[in-house]
């Protein structure tokens, strides 16, 4: 009865372990939002590899990858496009943006001004951008990973609570540990192993697979439990805001696509668990007395992970 | 059709060997009317096979039960209609001597009424062995056990029982497993196959029982039965008995022995101003075992309150001289039999019709249907005997009426002759009756004989129970010392007769009040002697040693013959049981009506009395408990195995799934709530060892979680649950 990871899935991530050593839970994460149409904030440092992640994913996929990096003179259009008169043709003509691609790296989202942010966040929840009074649908797959440097605080506009919602996961990358930063050393002194990689799966496949994701069976029992965690996230001492029935859903999404990712049409409660913190955390407010304290959204999650039981019986509809 | 024939035939051999339970109690227990039984039985597995709905099953039955206790116990005596209220106040009165946990008290109707549940049981389990099991192996074999132990312990003769048994159970055997391999393989039956399963078994059962009966045995290592088997209670041989046609007073004494326990139920009040002896009944014939009538019922003489009694204790010449007494007795209950002293001459009472039986000398009263407890007046003449012309009695002058004088007499053929030899060694240098018999009467206390209620033997069948008591065991109570001293005395040519009744009771009231008031109770049920004397009539004679019974002789001789009762060592009155017939007779409440205050207070009464019991039995069982709550861990899961055995159903995967999370909790392997089973079950196999709890797990998370029934998931799973719940037996 032990189930195995999808094959596929496992291509991808022993290709992302190539470029990535020792991240195989980040790149598992990042597949978890992909898969369930849903976007990842990645909070880190520079230099960690976020980049070298995302390329080595949209390359495992065939996909094109687009970049944009943020910065304070960003221009909403700059994101989405710009159509320039074209005066040979008579016409105004489309120049789209960085945002119709399909893998999209969105490097240090909080340094933009307010405007352009919402530009890019309006595009991944509508999965289309609308320019001169033009709706652009948006590529498909249409996976974001957006970054934020969470020291650099001096001429950044911090993305609100509201807006974070729209990210389904939000994870740490961290650095590598030693042995493994040695490895990635030797695997770069030659060749940059990114450009060794190969796709292993068509956009279509993972299409397919975005749909069978949606298929995955999540018992009654489970979604109560969800359900049961996020009533105590609203109710919690340390939190001002819990989450919303938005978080709920997108816990249970994610708990689909990482049970088909290890081969089971169905969700266990360690599914859940094992998002929940991913899922949840960036959606807490918490109270401006607890973080004084130095409580973390990440701790309240595994303390409400603890308290909460478990379904081990059939539930009674 | 073959196959309706073939469970027809279940359950015919299933009837036949229940029978085989009931056969010896007609012989061992004093059990009558046992074809009632067996057709209730019979009854009762015939709607079984027909397949009748259980509510038509039960009203049937229950109407059976019902209308068999009325015929047997109420119907001669109270008529149809009148038998409905004495039942019902019965019940009561059982279930309140049963709360009062008076066990011996209860009475032959309701053991009946249990007696007829217990074969209602039996009915119902045969059904259950013969067609859902398809096993009777265990049946049998008890009843195998059953009447073997009856062969040996009891005179019960099993000889052909256990053929009968054999031949029926093998059968049965046979046939239950030809069905079950018929249901296992999932064949059609056909007649050709039955006929050719039976037609060897049979022969093969038949010849080798044949063989078995025929062949040459051994003699048996131990006389058969053995003897001296003390039964503890002397009620024992009632437990079982449902059939004595008559209500009330025991008369049955055929078989006496065995010990018996005390009972201090009060069965009547007397006010009299000399304590004497209360009779109930006589007899004369001795059987060697017990005693018995030795004439038909005469039939009965009624007479009325204030007439003159038609019964002769003595004669009415100067030989006795007489003096009139009165007492009152006040029963306790409503029974028919009636207590009166020696002399009797009329019963004072409010307009209720005695009877008489002549040939029992017993009196009873028919009550109405809502009679009070009957209070009576006994007027009597006290005797005072002449010795003078007692003394002038012996063997050639009696005169008396030959066929009186041999029924008085009267002694079994077999009785042993050191019994005779000791009675002529007794009675040896004495030439007058009175003599030799008051020789008899002090043999017991001269000889060491000693008076106990325990430990008292039954004779085996080639046993005389008087030869026992003498030469044997030494040791018994008032049956033993009164038939002792009877058979003595008739083989001295003495006339003599048996008399049940009670001793003179216990007095409540001052002594210095002349009438005294006396509660008599089940413990003063005794048994006597009267000797008959011509001129004279009977007279009293109390052997039994510890007791006396203070009879007025007329101190005209010297001082040689005079008998003096005062030389017996007056003993302080010993309790003294009931016979078996009162114990089942009486209960505490005297009431004729039934409510639940009453019950309150009986059930209050009995917690008052054995409170210090009743604390000690909760101590002891909850010490029991919390032992065995202790030690559950090696029994408890045992039990669950044992429970999730036999259950296929895919939901009991889940119970027993969370029945190994509790015991593996108890064990000290607790999951906490927030944790995952599948993290559990990592957890818990590298404590162990090994995979299994996460492959059971694995089973039961896609059995909860993944939506689909899986059929068949816990029989493949049932196993690895076994070996892991195992693996928690401390």
């Amino acid at each position: 009865m032990n189930h195995k990871m999808n094959p596929v899935v496992e291509q991808v991530l022993i290709n992302i372990d190539k470029v990535m050593i020792g991240k195989r839970e980040v790149a598992e994460l990042s597949l978890v939002a992909l898969l369930s149409g849903g976007h990842v904030l990645l909070e880190d440092v520079p230099g960690v590899g976020k980049t070298m992640m995302v390329r080595a994913l949209a390359k495992s996929l065939g996909a094109n990858f687009r970049r944009i990096q943020f910065t304070p003179d960003l221009l909403p259009s700059d994101v989405t496009g710009v159509s320039i008169y074209n005066p040979k043709e008579m016409a105004f003509e489309f120049r789209p943006g960085p945002i119709m691609g399909q893998i999209i790296l969105a490097d240090e989202i909080n340094r933009t001004s307010p405007k352009t942010q919402s530009a890019l966040l309006e595009g991944m929840e509508e999965k289309s951008v609308t320019i001169d009074g033009v709706t652009h649908q948006l590529g498909s797959p249409f996976f974001v990973m957006a970054t934020q440097n969470p020291i650099e605080y001096e001429g950044t506009y911090p993305l609100p609570e509201a807006q974070l919602d729209r990210f389904l996961l939000k994870m740490r990358m961290g650095y590598p540990e030693g042995t493994e930063e040695i490895e990635l050393l030797s695997r770069v002194q030659s060749a940059l192993p990114i450009e060794e990689i190969q796709p292993v799966m068509e956009l279509e496949q993972l299409r397919d697979m975005q749909a069978k994701v949606k298929e995955v069976y999540v018992d009654h029992s489970i979604k109560s439990y969800i359900v049961h965690m996020a009533e105590q996230t609203r109710n919690h001492k340390h939190v001002y805001l819990g989450v919303s029935p938005r978080g709920s859903i997108a816990l249970m999404k994610a708990s689909q696509s990482y049970a088909f990712m290890h081969g089971r049409d169905y969700v266990r409660p360690d599914d859940v668990q094992y998002l929940a913190s991913a899922v949840f955390s960036h959606r807490l407010i918490l109270k401006s007395e607890a973080k004084f304290e130095g409580v973390k959204a990440e701790q309240v999650i595994e303390k409400i992970i603890d308290v909460t039981p478990v379904p081990v019986q059939k539930a009674v509809k | 059709m073959m196959k309706r024939f073939s469970t027809l035939v279940l359950y015919l051999f299933g009837f036949l060997l229940i029978w085989e339970w009931i056969r010896p109690l007609e012989q061992l227990t004093d059990t009558g009317n046992v074809w009632v039984f067996l057709l209730f039985l019979c009854i009762a597995l015939a709607m079984d096979f027909l397949k009748w709905h259980w509510v038509i099953r039960f009203v049937i039955n229950g109407a059976i039960i019902f209308f068999s206790l009325m015929y047997i116990y109420f119907l001669d005596q109270y008529g149809l209609i009148g038998s409905f209220p004495m039942m019902i106040q019965e019940l009561f009165d059982n279930f309140l001597t049963m709360l009062q946990a008076q066990w011996t008290a209860i009475t032959d109707m309701f053991r009946t009424l249990l007696f007829f549940i217990l074969l209602w049981l039996m009915s119902y389990l045969i059904q259950y062995w013969l067609i859902q099991r398809r096993q009777i192996f265990i049946f049998f074999f008890m009843t195998l056990v059953y009447i073997t132990v009856l062969d040996t312990f009891t005179p019960y003769n099993a000889e052909m029982a256990i053929i009968r048994t054999v031949i029926c159970g093998f059968l049965m055997m046979g046939i239950l497993a030809f069905y079950r391999q018929l249901e296992k393989e999932d064949i059609e039956t056909k007649p050709s196959k039955l006929s050719k399963w039976m037609i060897p078994l049979s022969g093969l059962v038949l010849i080798s029982s044949l063989i078995a009966f025929a062949a040459p045995k051994a003699d048996p290592i131990w006389p058969d039965p053995v003897p001296y088997i003390t039964s503890f209670n002397e009620d024992s041989r009632n437990e079982e008995a449902g059939g004595v046609r008559k209500i009330g007073y025991g008369e049955d004494d055929s078989l006496l022995g065995g010990s018996f326990v005390p009972d201090d139920t009060l069965v009547f009040v007397a006010k009299t101003e000399d304590p004497h002896y209360w009779k109930v009944e006589t007899k004369d014939v001795y059987t060697g075992k017990g005693w018995e009538l030795s004439e038909e019922d005469r039939g009965s003489q009624f007479f009325a309150s204030g007439e003159e009694v038609p019964l002769e204790s003595f004669s009415e010449n100067e030989n006795v001289v007489v003096e009139e007494r009165v007492s009152n007795v006040q029963m306790n209950r409503a029974r028919p039999q009636i207590v009166y002293p020696l002399g009797i001459k009329s019963f004072q009472s409010e307009n209720i019709p005695f009877e008489l039986n002549e040939a029992l000398e017993k009196f009873s009263i028919r009550y109405a249907e809502d009679s009070l407890m009957p209070t009576y007046d006994v007027i009597f003449n006290e005797p005072t005997y002449s010795v003078n012309a007692l003394n002038t009695v012996n063997n050639d002058n009696h005169g008396l009426d030959s066929a009186f004088y041999e029924r008085y007499t009267q002694l079994p053929e077999d009785l042993p002759d050191r019994v005779r030899e000791l009675a002529e060694e007794i009675v040896a240098g004495h030439d007058n009756w009175f003599n030799q018999i008051r020789e008899i009467e002090g043999y017991f206390a001269r000889s060491g004989f000693v008076y106990s209620q325990r430990d008292v033997a039954v004779p085996g069948p080639d046993e005389d129970y008087v030869d026992q008591f003498l030469f044997d065991t030494k040791l018994g109570y008032c049956d033993n010392f009164s038939t002792a001293m009877i058979v003595l005395a008739r083989s001295a040519g003495i006339p003599t007769r048996w008399v049940k009744g009670f001793t003179e009771g216990e007095r409540t009231n001052g002594n210095e009040l002349t009438v005294g008031t006396y509660d008599i109770t089940n413990n003063n049920a005794h048994s006597w002697v009267e000797a008959y004397f011509p001129g004279v009539g009977w007279i009293p004679f109390e052997p039994t040693t510890g007791f006396s019974n203070p009879v007025e002789y007329e101190f005209d001789l010297d001082e040689e013959t005079t008998p003096n009762n005062a030389e017996e060592t007056e003993t302080p009155e010993r309790e003294e049981s009931p016979d078996e017939a009162e114990t089942t007779e009486q209960t505490e409440t005297a009431s004729s009506t039934f409510s639940l205050t009453k019950l309150w207070d009986s059930v209050k009464e009995a917690v008052q009395q054995h409170w210090k019991k009743i604390i000690l039995i909760i101590i002891v069982l909850a010490f029991i408990g919390y032992l065995t709550y202790i030690k559950r861990g090696k029994w408890l899961p045992y039990f669950y195995i044992w429970t999730y055995k036999h259950r296929n159903n895919d939901r009991d995967f889940e119970k027993a799934y969370l029945v190994l999370l509790h015991e593996f909790s108890r064990f000290g392997m607790k999951r906490k709530q927030g944790q995952t089973l599948h993290s559990f079950a990592k957890e818990v196999d590298r404590l162990l060892g090994h995979q299994q709890m996460s492959q059971l797990t694995a089973s039961y998370e896609a059995y909860l979680y993944s939506g689909k029934q899986e059929k068949g998931i816990w029989k493949r799973n049932k196993e690895l649950w076994e070996n892991l719940i195992k693996a928690t037996i401390a």
